[in-house]
Formats: structure tokens, C-alpha cells, sequence
């Protein structure tokens, strides 16, 4: 149950996360009209926007203060780096560009209302998506007392506005700045890692994307005829520097870094995918995801991990990622199970370090070869022309002592386990 | 005086081919058993060798539509993977190789069977001498396995794991730079979670038949050049080993029942069953598909597939899979409740409860923690 405070004004101050867009500045206005003061706050997590069309726009709209955060760096640093170490993936497909970007904003709205002694936060995600699981999920965790705002789940609001022809009229009565070109089909969320499209056309699962949707990569049929090759520097699990092998430049701030990766693979047409996920919310729904850098991060990470990990630490890793994302996922990227498979994580990641060639080319990454100071690999044990340390004989016990349990089986089973 | 008889799994190369005639020369009377899962042979080639190496018998059995309906088919299912990267065509065909061996085996009433697979033992060395002394051929730079579903290649110069591997060693996919600038659509319609059809959208050609599927998309993932890998894997052993694959048909494969099974499947039975998935896998990998563990993975992700049925869309282009679209008239997927159009059959205030109950014991441990657990 929303508590709609009918007062006149002054209800409190309420932080409102706002991107410069259609519903958001409605939201802006309706929170006004209820009576709150409004501050609103915009994340640059690496979207393409004109923030400073934005700041004016929401002053103009009435909000009494306007905070633009830069958070691409510790966006970066402190989503994007415990993602790669997980080798986070959702459903075997999802790479979690807008999961991870929803702790991120919220922290900082978080901050901003403590350091404004603000009672009530507020956001536009609609009431059939994860994005308000996420949001408000981290605010609870890290600011318990807080009261939350959404607008899409109060009946008054989603009732009045249907949709978005009720919007851009109730914006057009109150002197929001309609946008000028038509929107486009479907909806977009876009960030440093990732730009993802869903809802509209998209709904129809059958329906195969309009080749013109993809913003942040090329086309692969238009993407060039020769690859780039990359070496990809680790540490702890993270890269430290990435080179173009060619033409030598490298980059060595996690931010540059991760930009980086993300030209080349958008170049390249790297990590477009077409999902039905599975919504922590219990429907399934379509959706259209470009993640180029991430994509090359998420290979070559494997690579360095295999590399340089022990088999049965990685085993027990590879569970601790499914699960770290599905929490990250669900919106418990702040909880105390997510602190601790993190924390589990960032502790296997401690030799995971070295350098890996890969190339990029027409949507796909190769990995092509790696080196380590760490690395577990022996090129003397597996060598087919020497022995190493290593006494075949050995293997011959091993498969017997394997094969004992087997052997009881079938002994009690019979002959009819065969052809199965 | 025999030894006995041993059922020799025979490959027509090298290293059998010494293992054939050592075996004779230690006293045992040899059958020679060639399965043919796929690989690129002269089978009748490789019979007469067998015959004039002294095999008292050769068998040639032609194993390929029961390697994919008894061991694809069910890793398929499974969306079967080794360490995220590896769909495991070696580690399948062996049990349906061995399968095949044992049958002989008990029909000939042979005593003892053999493969060619490497021990590094002392044995080993003193044939390898004896063969390079027989068969002065020069050594490959490395080594492949070869079926309907990969080709594998290790050792050798690809020991090193820094260095590349040189553009021209695949067989079975053509270089990405050199597959054609067009890609192919197809649609795979699936039933119980295994693939019924294979129909090519643009040119209208279809198959239907397990063998014939997989095969071509084996064509159709060759020609684009999908499905390489270069990879460092942890053997069973204990050992790091670096290995290329190129599995073209198979990662075809992969991603159309990624898709068409998550559209279909709920998503707690997928959870539980992604498990079940790995496990398969690396039970597989080690060697395990004959094992009461592996039949009862088997069975559970068997049960999990019943309503995995419907189609897939995929582009294929330069080594790469793009799923377009699916549909299935089992689906789980709902447009009117998740449209942003219309409300469906969905209360956005049950949303609230939902996050506030989720929120109350994380709410309660941030009490206890204070403010000292933002900035993380």
C-alpha cells in the first residue's frame, strides 16, 4: 500500500531518480502536484545523454535542487569488476548490463536523501519489471527508514496515465517539453555495459527485430573485413590494461579500459543476443541486448580463470557466479548473501592473472593464446613427447578404483544397462 | 599359442596400427573394430590395412544415427557444457564407441579389449619406436580426434599455450574471413527437447531424420565457420591441457535449445535443472556416461524436457548464431501480462508486497550493520 500524503505541500523532500525523459519529468510534475519537494537526481552511468539539457529541463519543471552524478568510474570498479570475476551470466545468456546498474544509482540516491534529509525516494520503473525490485530492494538495504514513491504501482497514477498518449498530453498542460522525434517501438535502457530493448513490437516473440534497432554495435555484415587483435591484462581477476596488438595504444584505467572494449566490440558487432528470460517477478519476457565489451571481457576472463584456477576451486566458483547472478539479477546486489558470494568470489580470484590474445571479428570473439606467472598449466606433465613427473601406471589405478562402484552396479543391474 | 583375443579399437592411424601389431607380437589373436561416428575415413582403406597388419577379423560398424540420437540427442537436452566452454564431442563418442567394442567382445567371446588412447607409458614408448622404425611417416605438429560432432586438436606444438594456432589447421569449419558475406536462416523446430526439423527459411530445403539434421547443420555451421574454440580445460587426471575444437553443428544446436527452452520451461525447473546440466557435463567429461549417477541425471533432465517443443528462427553469419524469434504452443510466455499496454491479469500493488517482504530481513540486517555497509 502506497501512502499518499494528501497534504497541501511540504509533505517532505522526496529524491526523485530522474533521466530526463517523458515519464520521469511527468513524474517529476505529479510529485509536485501531491505536494513533495522534489530533488531530482540523474546518473551518468555512461548513457548518451545531454545532461545539461537535462538539469535545465528539471529546473524549469520545478525541482528545488538538481544533482548530476559522474558514476561511470566507481560504475566501473565496483559493478562492472566483481561482475567479470563471476563471470556473471543470467540463464546462460544475460550478461546483467541493466542489473548492475540499479545498486549502483540507487547507492547514490541513497546517499543524496540522507545527506538532503529526504524521507521518500521515488523512480519511473513500471509495476511489471525488475527495475523496481532492484532499486528498491538496495534502498531498503542501505537506508531502512526510507518511504518509496512508485508512481506505476499507485493506482491514482497508472489509471490517469494509460499511456503514452496521456502523458504527452498531461506534459503538454504543464509545460514539459515534448519530444519533438517519434518513439521508437520499443524500450530502451542504456548504460556504460549495455543497451537493452524490450516491451512494444518486441512483445511479440516470434517477431524477429528490425535490423536498425542496435545502437551501440554495428552491424556485423557491415562491420570491417579485418579483425583486431587485443591483449587483455589481468590481475585479481580484473583487467589492468588492455593493447591493441596492431596497433599498439593501450589503455590502463578500469573506465578507459572498459571503453575501450566497448569500441572495439561495437565495431565489431560483438554481444547482440535475442532472450525470453524468466522476470524474478514470474513472467517471461523478450528482450534484445547489446553488451560489446562485456561480451569480450566475459571470454576472456574464462580463459585467464581456467588458466590459472585449480579444477575443484572452479567448480565450486562456477556455482557461487550462477548464484551471484541470479541475486545480482533479482535485486539483491545489497544483502547479506550477495556481500558473502562476493566476498567468496573476490577470494578466488587471487592468482588469476596474466595476459590473453584474443581477436574480434564479425560479432565473435577467438581467443588465440595466454601466459601466466601463475598458471597451473605444466607443459611438461601433458606433454605427449615427454613424461614429466607423471607415471602412467598411476592411471591405470585410478580408472580401476573409478570403475569398482561401476562394476558392483552392473553386476546387480545385469546385462539390460546396455543399450541405454 | 594365443593369449587370447582382444577386440582392438582400430582408427586406421599410426598409433593403432602399431598397437595392432605390438598385441600380435606379445601372443594375442586380434579383431579389429573401426567405428565409423562420423570422421572423415576411408573405411575400406582402412580395413585391408587391418587385414594385412594380421587382424584375424575387422569389423566396420557404422554407429553415427545411434551417436546422435543416444548421446547427442541427450546432451542437448542437457545444454551440455565443460567449464562453459567445451560441448564435450570427444568425451561422447567414446561411450558410444565402447558400447559398440563391448558388444563384440561378448559375441566374439573376447577376453580383453584395447584402444590407442595415450597412458604415456613405457609401453607406449617402446611401440612408438618400433613404429616410427615400421612406418617412417612424419609426425603431425599435433594431434586431432575427428567425429559427426567435432574435430579436437591438442599436443604438439599446441602444447605451448601462448602461441596460436596456425590459421589453416581446421578441417571442419571454413575461416570466418572466407565464409560467405550472406548469412543462412533456419528454422529447427524441437520435440522433448531434441530437434524434429531442420528447415533452411530461405531456400525451403528441410530434414528430418536425427542423422540428417545434425549433419547439416554440421553444413551449414562449417560453411559459416561457427563453433571454434581455443581453450585450456582441467583434465579428469588432474592436469591442464590446451585444446582447439570446432563443433559446428553442435553450438548451432546449443543456442536454438537455450532459447527455445527457457520460453517453454519454468523458471525453478530450469534453475534446478542448469544444475543438473553441469553436472551431466562433467560427469561426461570424466568419463561417467555409463554410471547410476549418469542415468539417473539423464532421467531427471529427460523429465525436465517434456514440454520443450516449438520453433526457432537463427541467423547464421560468420561465426557467429543469432536467435530472430520462437514460438511453441506450450510456451509459459504470456504477452498480455507482461505488455506494457495493457494490465493483464497482474495487480502492480501485489509488486509492492512482494519487494517490502523481500526487504525485511534485509532491512533488519542493515540495522544491525549500521551505515558502514554502503560505499561496498
Amino acid at each position: 500500500m502506497q501512502i499518499i500524503q494528501l497534504c497541501s505541500n511540504h509533505c517532505g523532500t522526496v529524491i526523485l531518480a530522474y533521466s530526463g525523459g517523458l515519464d520521469t519529468s511527468c513524474i517529476l510534475v505529479w510529485l509536485k502536484e501531491q505536494g513533495y519537494d522534489v530533488i531530482a537526481f540523474l546518473a551518468n552511468i555512461g548513457q548518451d545523454e545531454d545532461f545539461e539539457a537535462a538539469r535545465i529541463k528539471a529546473e524549469k519543471l520545478g525541482a528545488k535542487k538538481v544533482f548530476i552524478e559522474d558514476l561511470r568510474s566507481e560504475f566501473v570498479e565496483d559493478f562492472i569488476w566483481p561482475s567479470v570475476q563471476a563471470n556473471a551470466v543470467y540463464e546462460d545468456r544475460y550478461l546483467l548490463g541493466t542489473a548492475i546498474a540499479r545498486p549502483c544509482i540507487a547507492r547514490s540516491q541513497v546517499e543524496i536523501a540522507r545527506r538532503e534529509g529526504a524521507q521518500f525516494v521515488s523512480h519511473g520503473a513500471t509495476g511489471k519489471g525488475n527495475d523496481q525490485i532492484r532499486f528498491e530492494l538496495t534502498c531498503y538495504a542501505l537506508y531502512p527508514e526510507v518511504e518509496i514513491i512508485a508512481p506505476w504501482r499507485i493506482p491514482d497514477f497508472y489509471n490517469r496515465f494509460r499511456g503514452r498518449t496521456d502523458l504527452m498530453e498531461y506534459a503538454q498542460k504543464h509545460g514539459i517539453p515534448v519530444p519533438v522525434t517519434p518513439k521508437a517501438p520499443w524500450s530502451m535502457d542504456a548504460n556504460l555495459m549495455h543497451i537493452s530493448y524490450e516491451s512494444g513490437i518486441l512483445e511479440n516473440p516470434k517477431s524477429h527485430a528490425p535490423a536498425d534497432l542496435y545502437l551501440m554495435t554495428k552491424n556485423p555484415e557491415d562491420s570491417p573485413n579485418t579483425p583486431d587483435v587485443l591483449e587483455i591484462e589481468f590481475g585479481n581477476g580484473v583487467p589492468l590494461k588492455v593493447t591493441n596488438v596492431k596497433e599498439g595504444k593501450s589503455k590502463n584505467s578500469p573506465l578507459d579500459i572498459f571503453s575501450y572494449l566497448n569500441e572495439i566490440g561495437g565495431k565489431h558487432g560483438v554481444g547482440r543476443i535475442d532472450i525470453v528470460e524468466n522476470r524474478f517477478i514470474g513472467m517471461k519476457s523478450r528482450g534484445i541486448y547489446e553488451t560489446p565489451g562485456g561480451t569480450i571481457l566475459l571470454q576472456a576472463h574464462l580463459d585467464i580463470e581456467t588458466f590459472t584456477m585449480d579444477k575443484e576451486v572452479r567448480r565450486i566458483k562456477q556455482g557461487l557466479g550462477i548464484k551471484f547472478s541470479e541475486l545480482v539479477y533479482n535485486g539483491f546486489w545489497y544483502s547479506p548473501e550477495c556481500d558473502f558470494v562476493r566476498h567468496c568470489i573476490n577470494k578466488s580470484q587471487e592468482n588469476v592473472q596474466g595476459k590473453v590474445q584474443l581477436s574480434v571479428f564479425k560479432g565473435q570473439v577467438y581467443i588465440l593464446g595466454r601466459e601466466s606467472p601463475k598458471s597451473l598449466y605444466n607443459e611438461e606433465l601433458v606433454s605427449m613427447d615427454v613424461q614429466g613427473n607423471y607415471d602412467p601406471c598411476d592411471a591405470s589405478g585410478f580408472i580401476r578404483i573409478n570403475a569398482v562402484r561401476l562394476r558392483e552396479h552392473h553386476r546387480l543391474q545385469g546385462v539390460s544397462s546396455i543399450k541405454k
